[in-house]
């Protein structure tokens, strides 16, 4: 980022002294630098210095250290005076289908496109809509229907997808949101306005925003958990990253802790060999006086984070191997979750582990499957992409439910956007792609006081814009964050000169329709 | 004869100018707001005399000056009473508000003309009392007289607020009557200040004075005293602020943050035209259904007492006591998974003290056997118990029966029998309960 001459602040990256330009216009520069500084700065100090002088200097070395002793305590859930109201759901799990997930071949019926198969789509449908680099350039955006059949399921009626049969079997316990909706058409900036409510970088994510607002429930777990689901390399994987994750703004104690897919679920957590818990213990100890020195000195909260993560990981040494440990999951489990969810790194797996975390008191679970990115051959992808998800999500609903946890755990299904439904790339009989598409998306909530067994908002004929019941990405954060008893205009946190929120800058309103 | 004459102008004064509530021409309150200001003219004057009479002692010179600073302030006080009576006319001000201050402020300058007058003969040595005697009158008049003044300006608590306890409990305070967990007030009042309000008005910044966040303070008001008014809503400077038109300058709550809907405010006025109790559970007229109409919250009694044992029981056991809200009175959730695996019937037993004020048990995971429904039972708000993967039969079960508000309670892969779930049949609130995995669990369907 480009630095603003006038502006004092430390600089990082290179500098105009960096630059290959005349050294007789550096030093010029440097004058110039040095003298601003200089000024800028001598203000400031003979400020000070009169100040000093006339009280003694003590008092004023005083009011300094209960400044800043003052600013220390950071916002907690006890000062932020949260949850504002009683909450329904004291957790939420949430299953990202990243990469965008095709709401027409999954949950969102249009039987009449069978009759339209590669017929161009009407230029109203999309009016004045930019593309995707991927497809702008295509000469004609031939509809593609669906490959699949549906059925409806439920005492609700829910159209849903052949590809999703497990999906099917809880329709009355979830609510279908067909009319998602997002402003970005590209995975980054949607994948972030999904979890931290803006598409820029830098902001708190969903997960950090809980954590920073109703704290922990189990000390020894982290409160805000992520599992990656391994990859598979038939899947168009697009990348992710610990991103999606950050605290942004808010201290890094409120970041996503990742357990891996593959082998030990937290590197480096075990004691190496020859140092045993005590030596641990007396070794932190040690570490924590000196960053608590480092903290008197310096008063940078970063600091306390510090001491923190130390002593989390210290707890996380005997409370992780516990939650891993799926030895004593009854054979009910395995019929439930299926084989697969004794595989480590597997979306039933990471489903399974979600259900344990729940129950120890891990505030919020993020799962992500990638792989949804179906530019091209959608129709060899989908069957293996949802034999992947559907009986993971599935069993942990209905394994939340029959274990009484559904009624205070909110359980939300949902990519970064969703796709178009013309085929990106020519189509045949057999096979088809689909590029991105912002406009509408189908995502699913349960338990965590939602109302089970509905299929909210409508789409067009085209399953292209949303006609009924609109729920912009800022109105689903602003339901998920109600269910947890947050008001999403109450949990900010001053950054940049403004009070950030989740929501954004955007009014947001809480989807009622879509809450008991 | 001339002195007579002001004296009678100015006693006439209050007559004319009378504060009426109402704001009234804009030139009344551009000179009315130089009241302040000039008031301190007199009062600095007013307390030259005495220093330099006593001076005077010691050099004449000074005596001699006495007569003339007697006389300025004499007249800059008139001057100051007809600006402050100017101000509280024009200013809008209310007739009980300013009432003490303007009197005190008419009598102090009717006292300092008389001073004036007694001193020419008090020179002569004709009364040798009657001059001190005043003179000391008027300057404790003044004292009084810019106390009050001062009052009116920064509010009555101003000069009391950050003095350490032990002088404020000299001063007189007011006491109130208790407040009912269960009251219009906690249930439909508070509520509307806390998400409307006490961002400005509570804590850390109170703003005019004004804290908004409890029965007390409100009563207290602010800067301008009367904030509520008891049957009085058009009174009420609250109500006043709330209800003023929307580009009114003075509309609360400010800074463009939306006002209260017209539902809050029919609240509000109910409230206070009935008395602004703490502790009526009914107002006439006002539909008295809960804001969630399907899942009313049963209230728990006022814990604040107790918040430094709660923070010592959650140290020593390891356990949480976490409120469910921001609102108190919606009670304590009660979390053992951080320390499940030793947690057992006697931590539990550690608890009683706060058993009517928790709502929510999380005992999943620990050690708690049967002989923990007794303690269980004595929390009486309960509305939800988790017990599962406890070593728990149920054979004392039939314990919870006389917790009325239970909802919720799981018994999940336990040892629990169906004879046992019969004990509890009489829960008649009871909406949810799980008993996976144990004995007592239906034959699943195939």
């Amino acid at each position: 980022m480009k630095q603003h001459p006038l502006c004092t602040d430390i600089e990082h990256g290179p500098t105009i002294l960096d630059l290959p330009i005349d050294s007789g216009l550096k030093h010029e520069w440097a004058e110039l630098q040095t003298r601003r500084h200089f000024l800028g700065r001598a203000g400031k100090v003979m400020g000070w210095a009169a100040l000093a002088s006339l009280g003694s200097g003590e008092a004023l070395m005083g009011l300094a250290r209960e400044s800043q002793q003052r600013s220390a305590p950071l916002p907690s859930p006890e000062t932020l005076r949260l949850p504002n109201f009683a909450p329904k759901a004291q957790r939420a799990i949430y299953l990202f289908m990243s990469g965008g997930p095709p709401q027409m071949d999954l949950f969102d019926y249009k039987p009449k496109l069978a009759a339209l198969f590669d017929t161009d789509m009407p230029d109203s449908v999309r009016g004045a809509q930019r593309l995707t680099g991927m497809s702008s350039g295509q000469s004609r955006f031939p509809i593609a229907p669906s490959h699949w059949g549906f059925k409806q399921y439920g005492k609700q009626g829910a159209w849903i997808s052949d590809l999703l049969p497990y999906t099917g079997k809880m329709a009355d316990d979830i609510a279908i949101i067909r009319s998602t909706n997002t402003d970005a058409i590209n995975h980054e900036p949607a994948i972030m306005l999904m979890n931290t409510g803006n598409m820029n970088t830098g902001k708190p994510c969903l997960g950090s925003w809980l954590s920073y607002g109703l704290g922990s429930m189990n000390n020894n777990l982290p409160t805000f958990m992520v599992m990656m689901t391994k990859k598979n390399e038939e899947e168009n994987n697009q990348p992710t990253s610990s991103r999606l994750w950050s605290s942004g703004f808010l201290s890094s104690e409120h970041a996503g802790v990742s357990l891996r897919s593959a082998g030990d679920p937290v590197l480096y957590l075990n004691n190496p060999q020859g140092v045993d818990s005590a030596v641990r213990r007396k070794m932190l100890d040690a570490v924590s006086e000196i960053n608590r020195q480092t903290y008197e000195e310096l008063g940078d909260p970063e600091t306390h984070s510090r001491i923190a993560q130390y002593e989390m990981a210290y707890r996380m040494q005997t409370s992780v191997p516990e939650l891993t440990d799926l030895s004593k999951e009854p054979k009910t489990t395995w019929d439930l979750y299926g084989p697969e969810a004794r595989v480590p790194g597997t979306f039933a797996y990471n489903c399974l582990m979600a259900r344990r975390m729940a129950e120890r008191g891990v505030r919020f679970t993020q799962i992500y499957k990638r792989g949804w990115d179906v530019h091209t051959h959608a129709v060899g992808l989908l069957p293996m992409l949802c034999g992947e998800t559907d009986r993971g999500a599935y069993a942990l609903v209905t394994d939340l439910k029959q274990r009484g946890l559904l009624d205070d755990t909110l359980v939300v299904w949902s990519g970064e956007f969703g796709r178009t439904v013309y085929s990106q790339g020519g189509i045949t009989k057999e096979d088809y792609g689909r590029d991105h598409h912002p406009r509408c998306f189908t995502t699913w909530m349960a338990g965590g006081g939602t109302k089970p067994g509905i299929t909210f908002g409508e789409t067009d004929d085209f399953s292209y814009n949303v006609v009924k019941d609109s729920v912009p990405v800022r109105d689903f954060n602003a339901t998920i964050l109600h269910c947890l008893g947050i008001d999403h205009n109450k949990l900010t946190f001053k950054a940049q000169g403004l009070d950030q929120k989740l929501t954004g800058t955007t009014p947001a309103k809480v989807v009622d329709e879509l809450l008991l | 004869m001339l002195v007579s004459a002001i004296v009678f102008l100015l006693l006439a004064l209050p007559w004319t100018f009378a504060p009426d509530g109402q704001t009234h021409a804009s030139w009344q309150q551009f000179l009315g707001r130089f009241h302040p200001l000039a008031v301190h003219l007199p009062i600095g004057l007013l307390l030259l005399v005495p220093v330099l009479e006593i001076g005077g002692r010691i050099r004449p010179s000074l005596r001699e000056a006495a007569g003339f600073v007697l006389g300025c302030a004499a007249i800059c006080s008139i001057g100051a009473v007809v600006l402050g009576i100017l101000l509280a006319h024009g200013g809008g001000f209310a007739k009980e508000a300013v009432r003490g201050h303007m009197w005190a402020g008419l009598i102090l300058t009717i006292a300092v003309i008389t001073c004036t007058l007694l001193r020419s003969s008090w020179i002569t040595g004709q009364s040798s009392f009657l001059y001190p005697v005043v003179l000391l009158a008027v300057l404790a008049l003044t004292a009084w007289t810019g106390h009050q003044g001062g009052a009116l300006t920064y509010g009555k608590t101003y000069l009391t607020e950050f003095a350490p306890t032990f002088i404020k409990q000299l001063g007189p305070h007011k006491t109130y009557p208790s407040v009912d967990p269960v009251s219009v007030y906690v249930t439909r009042i508070q509520p509307i200040l806390d998400s409307n309000c006490i961002t400005c008005h509570s804590g850390a910044k109170v703003k005019g004075g004004l804290q908004l966040d409890t029965y007390a303070h409100l009563m207290d008001g602010g800067s301008s005293d009367e904030d509520i008014v008891a049957s009085h809503p058009e009174k009420s400077l609250l109500f006043t602020r709330i209800t003023l038109p929307t580009d009114h300058p003075k509309l609360m709550p400010s800074e463009g943050k939306p006002p209260l809907t017209p539902k809050d405010i029919a609240w509000i006025r109910a409230w206070i035209q009935q008395g602004a109790s703490p502790s009526s559970t009914t107002l006439v007229g006002m539909e008295l259904k809960p804001a969630h109409t399907d899942d009313p919250i049963p209230q728990v009694g006022d814990y604040s007492g107790l918040t430094s044992q709660i923070e010592q029981i959650e140290s020593t056991l390891g356990i949480k006591l976490d409120r469910v809200s921001a609102r108190a009175a919606d009670g304590l959730v009660l979390r053992t998974i951080g320390v499940s695996q030793k947690f057992s019937d006697a931590d539990l037993a550690k608890l009683e003290p706060f058993a009517p004020y928790i709502v929510d048990a999380e005992l999943g995971h620990t050690r708690v056997t049967d002989n923990s429904f007794a303690i269980l039972a004595k929390m009486s708000h309960l509305r939800a118990i988790h017990l599962e993967e406890t070593p728990i039969d149920g054979r004392n079960l039939k314990q919870l029966t006389s917790l009325s508000e239970l909802r919720y309670l799981n018994l999940s892969s336990t040892k629990v029998t169906k004879q046992a779930l019969n004990d509890i049949t009489p829960l008649k609130t009871l909406q949810h309960i799980y008993t996976y995995n144990t004995p007592a669990a239906p034959v699943p369907v195939p």
